[in-house]
């Protein structure tokens, strides 16, 4: 038999090499997530060259068009660097330091009583702890504004507190670095109760036994045995919450902090190149957080403790009384920062002046109106040009922008994230793979409002000009979510042994086939979670949208429009509609699939 | 030097990634006709006048003239008839965008596509009105110039400063003059030279009166412990135009003349100030009254308690609870407000229209109209343009509403006959309930009212000289009560 020629050689290679649907797919997303994930970084990086006309590299270069440096020396060097620059980095860092801190604690906790005490109630708090994860952030900041502000302190009208009792809160609790940490924290603090519940459901006991049966200390047993066990889930909090915090706009808006975020758009109309700067160095501290991922990722191995096999959780005892107090007191606490946003922001729809109370005051019910809802009227003074909320047209318009660009963002982020998930999973010691995941895992590591400030650059020019679009939002929506998609896609293809699929191949079962009758049905319940999230998260998204479209265009920028513009009704409402949306759709999905954003960790 | 070589270090790193990046440069229009320059605006006459003066314009030559210019130069010609008949060809069954900070040209366009249809009634129209918000308009039509044809027709704008540096000097806005606004303000579309304002709005000073705290002089807003609430200068921009017209030689002495009404131990807080800021005046290059606007805008930035809305700070003042706040504020925005055992328009006061006030009593700025240079139905938009600022129905959207003012006389006079805001505080007897919405219109404002009226020239003059001088200043952040 005449040897091989060595082109023939290579073809049987590449044949060999497309014959695998997991290469056809890193090949195809690689390039993909390439150009998605580098272009609007390039485009914004080429921004902060450019001169700008009528901000000031136009005015220090003397120039109208071209590039310059001069972004970079005046943002670093001038007079303004410390307001511009070194301030909003160090406020941005604190924020996202503490909101991972405040998440970490309050999550972290939550979960530990419901998956390791006998605390009373656990199916109830367990589901009234995602609310905060399910409101846009913000909302809970207007709360927090309507509940504690005061005229003596704030400078403005008085809020509940000070109204009912007189109470008259701190300045460093009403706005600053403090009441937007405690926002974000309560608004994460989901994300790790969801990841350390995961791993506290699942782990293995016999280690905490085991130091029980030597007469370990509980708080040794806590500190040395079970923390270390839930490392690597605080840790994947810790990566998921910081760059999220960073990216935060609204919630540092409207309580007065400055952060890169909000410098970024206020810098944005005179200082254009050196607002495109704070970008990226936003983004860097994205690709700092995947550096320090990868990292933690090498690190684990030495403490792979969790096996998931275990069934023996051994329950702490609370005592009689204590499994009723600690609910109780989380019952009260879940009160305020779940249920009572909702009871406000339903009753802030029937109040007839934004923020006025005064039916509380007198208990005169006449002193409330159904005109915000009601109103045919928008000539009538009183509703500031507005429809109200059942016939305004800009917001069952925005309302069925959201609902498109979330359906199309969730299907095609959850599709992609699972293919690679699987992918990834089946070459996972290749170097492409590993590349593959990384790339697409970048943009949700990367703040926010930088991934939209980068695309709004990508996308408007001369050949494509997509502002306004929803074909835009589903683009950057897409990209910045196929992560929820990859991980849980990942995660839970890992588990899958790869017999079960070899298996299929031997009796020549087609790719699609193995996928749609084998591989899906078994880790249905994480591949659905990888298309909920994403909807959810696109339902209330502001920061990546913001500079992407304008108000009236999906309900996030309408309920911002409305909060900005003082017109609590309208934006109380748009709450309301889009809190009713989600748990429509999670009930929905729960039904139909058993699964759940709660599933497993204490709900179930 | 340490934070140099880290920008040049950064730059050099960056550098790099940009190669890969910089393959096409989308210029932004250099070569496109300059617009004709903007004139400071007359407020010393008692008469009602368009808001920016008329000047003998030298006429453009027409063979330099793109094509979007050459049918605005047809168009201002034409009566408002002759151009519904030119929008009527134009765009029957076609979709008509146009973008604006005022939400109401959502209103405007309807009525507009009615009368075209009282003409023919055949025509048909459909339209989208975008309102854009946090300065993304300008960003939104920056991009939109960039298509051979843009996808906006016309545009309805304000921030002079912004609009002169960005738009007009990067010829991505044209301006129409409608002959009959021309006729209605006593001038001709060639003659007449500066932007189209569809009307003057007014931030003005209101406190609340439910405690003692006096208000009667321009300055108290600075005074010592004094926090009025305004939107913060770096969201709303054209609130920073004001602070620069405030440096203009005529403001300047208002202010002046104001500090010397006040008296001596009042005069003694500001006085250390003042001199402070003489130096910085020169180096400015303000004039003699120099130092007292840089000393009234130094206490204001520190002082300023900044809101993300004129409607909070509106929603604020008229509770009962906000003793002794004070804010400016758009004036309008005292039309909403409904009356509750908490929150009433009695609570509030606007300064300027108290007995003995002395000083600036707010300040005024235009919406301006323009066609956009790339404007896909350009006639349509001459025609819209022609029917708000010259019909008393066109302007109806905004003039059924008080402290927005119409930049053409006669519209202005029947929007005042039809809504009567002057007694819009009175009953139908004629008592007055609520003094503070008896709008006393745009004659009194500029001249008894002391309205500081945005120039755009001026305001693009001084942006990186007064405008960067206030962006070093500390702004308040409370910290320190």
């Amino acid at each position: 038999m005449p040897p091989a020629s060595k082109s023939r050689i290579r073809i049987n290679q590449i044949r060999t090499f497309f014959s695998k649907p997991q290469n056809v797919i890193l090949l195809l997303f690689g390039i993909v997530v390439t150009f998605t994930t580098i272009a609007p970084i390039v485009a914004i990086i080429q921004d902060t060259f450019k001169i700008h006309p009528g901000t000031i590299d136009a005015h220090l270069t003397g120039q109208s068009d071209g590039y310059s440096v001069v972004n970079y020396t005046d943002l670093f060097t001038s007079r303004l660097a410390k307001t511009n620059l070194w301030t909003p980095i160090l406020n941005t860092v604190l924020l996202a330091v503490l909101t991972c801190l405040i998440s970490i604690l309050f999550g972290g906790l939550m979960a530990f009583l419901v998956t390791r005490t006998n605390m009373k109630f656990k199916k109830y708090l367990s589901s009234i702890f995602i609310f905060p994860y399910i409101m846009p952030q913000w909302t809970l900041a207007v709360v927090w504004q309507n509940l504690f502000n005061s005229n003596q302190i704030t400078g403005t009208s008085n809020g509940l507190l000070a109204s009912l009792f007189n109470v008259m809160m701190p300045l460093w609790w009403c706005k600053g670095l403090f009441p937007s940490a405690v926002v974000l924290g309560l608004h994460y603090a989901p994300f790790a109760y969801i990841m350390i519940g995961g791993i506290f459901r699942n782990m293995d006991a016999n280690l905490e036994e085991a130091a029980t049966i030597l007469d370990t200390p509980k708080w040794k047993i806590m500190f040395r045995v079970t923390l270390p066990m839930v490392k690597p889930a605080i840790l994947s909090t810790i990566l998921l919450v910081f760059g999220s915090a960073m990216g935060s706009y609204p919630v540092p808006h409207y309580l007065g902090l400055t952060t890169l975020s909000t410098k970024y758009v206020s810098l944005n109309s005179k200082y254009t190149g050196e607002a495109s700067i704070l970008a990226i160095i936003m983004m860097i501290f994205g690709i700092l957080i995947l550096g320090f991922n990868q990292m933690s990722l090498k690190s684990r191995k030495s403490y792979t403790t969790v096996t998931g096999k275990s069934g023996q959780i051994s329950k702490i005892n609370l005592g009689k009384a204590g499994k009723y107090v600690i609910a109780v007191v989380l019952i009260v606490f879940t009160f305020f920062t779940s249920i009572f946003p909702i009871i406000s922001f339903a009753i802030e729809t029937f109040l007839p002046n934004p923020g006025d109370y005064s039916f509380l005051y007198t208990m005169d019910a006449s002193h409330m109106t159904t005109k915000w809802w009601m109103s045919r009227d928008n000539a009538d003074s009183t509703m500031y040009g507005q429809y109200g909320i059942l016939f305004n047209k800009t917001i069952w318009h925005a309302f069925r922008g959201t609902m498109l660009v979330s359906v199309v963002c969730a299907v095609v982020a959850g599709t992609i994230g699972t293919l690679i998930g699987y992918a990834v999973s089946k070459n996972r010691r290749s170097k492409w793979a590993n590349y593959v995941n990384n790339m697409a895992f970048l943009p949700y590591l990367m703040p926010s409002l930088a991934v939209g400030a980068a695309y709004f650059i990508l996308f408007s020019n001369d050949r494509v000009n997509l502002f306004n679009t929803y074909l835009l939002l589903i683009i950057v929506g897409t990209v910045k979510y196929i992560p929820f998609a990859s991980r849980s896609a990942l995660n839970s293809m890992l588990q899958l042994s790869g017999e079960i699929e070899e298996a299929a191949i031997i009796q020549d079962i087609s790719w699609f086939k193995r996928m749609v009758r084998i591989i899906i049905p078994i880790q249905k319940s994480s591949i659905i979670s990888g298309y909920l999230l994403p909807f959810m998260t696109c339902l209330r998204e502001l920061s990546l949208f913001l500079l992407l479209c304008t108000q009236g265009f999906i309900l996030s920028t309408t309920l911002d429009y409305f909060d900005e513009m003082g017109l609590y009704a309208f934006s109380s409402a748009i709450n309301l509609i889009l809190i009713v949306t989600i748990l429509i759709c999670n009930t929905l999905v729960n039904k139909l699939t058993g699964a759940s954003l709660d599933e497993g960790i204490g709900g179930k | 030097m340490k934070k140099k070589v880290l920008s040049l270090l950064l730059t050099g790193c960056l550098a790099v990634s940009m190669l890969a990046g910089c393959g096409s440069t989308a210029s932004t229009g250099s070569d496109a006709a300059p617009a004709a320059d903007t004139t400071t605006t007359t407020t010393d006459s008692a008469s009602t006048e368009a808001p920016a003066a008329q000047e003998e314009a030298a006429p453009a030559e027409e063979e330099n003239l793109t094509a979007t210019q050459q049918i605005i130069k047809e168009a201002e010609g034409m009566t408002l008839e002759e151009l519904a008949q030119k929008a009527i060809e134009e765009s029957n069954g076609a979709t008509f965008y146009g973008v604006g900070n005022s939400s109401r040209g959502k209103s405007a366009l309807p009525l507009f596509i009615e009368y075209l249809q009282s003409i023919d009634p055949s025509y048909t129209m459909e339209f989208e009105w975008q309102q854009p918000k946090n300065n993304k308009i300008f960003e939104q039509l920056t991009a939109d110039s960039l298509k051979p044809t843009g996808t906006f027709a016309m545009t309805l704008i304000q921030d002079g400063n912004q609009i002169e540096s960005k738009m007009v000097q990067q010829g991505i806005l044209d301006t129409f003059i409608p002959k009959d606004w021309a006729e209605a303000n006593g001038t001709t579309p060639d003659a007449y030279e500066g932007y189209l304002p569809l009307q003057t709005l007014n931030k003005v000073f209101m406190y609340n009166c439910t405690g003692d705290a006096v208000y009667d002089n321009c300055w108290d807003f600075v005074g010592e412990g004094v926090h009025a609430l305004y939107m913060d200068i770096d969201s709303e921009i054209v609130g920073k135009n004001f602070l620069y017209m405030l440096t203009e030689d005529k403001y300047a002495s208002w202010l002046k003349d104001a500090f010397d009404a006040l008296p001596a131990e009042e005069q003694a807080y500001f006085q250390p100030t003042i001199d402070q800021m003489a130096t910085d005046a020169s180096d400015l290059g303000l004039g003699e009254n120099g130092k007292y606007a840089l000393a009234w805008i130094k206490l204001w930035v520190e002082s300023y308690n900044a809101q993300t809305d004129d409607g909070p700070i509106c929603n604020t003042l008229v509770t009962a609870s906000a003793t002794d706040q004070a804010g400016l504020l758009v004036y309008s925005k005292l039309r909403s407000v409904e009356e509750s055992a908490d929150v009433s328009l009695n609570n509030i006061k606007v300064a300027a229209y108290q007995d003995g006030y002395t000083g600036i009593g707010g300040y005024g700025y235009c919406h301006y109209l323009f066609v956009t240079e790339n404007s896909p139905l350009p006639w349509t938009a001459c025609a819209f343009i022609a029917y708000m600022t010259c019909t008393e129905d066109g302007f109806s959207a905004w003039g059924k509403d008080m402290g927005g003012y119409s930049a053409n006389p006669t519209v202005a006079t029947a929007i005042e006959t039809t809504y009567n805001h002057s007694k819009g505080g009175c009953d139908e007897s004629g008592n007055v309930l609520y003094d503070c919405k008896n709008d006393r219109g745009y004659d009194w404002w500029t001249t008894t009212g002391e309205l500081v009226l945005e120039d755009p020239k001026y305001c693009e003059s001084v942006s990186f000289t007064v405008g960067s001088w206030i962006e070093v200043l500390t702004k308040y952040t409370g910290a320190e009560e």
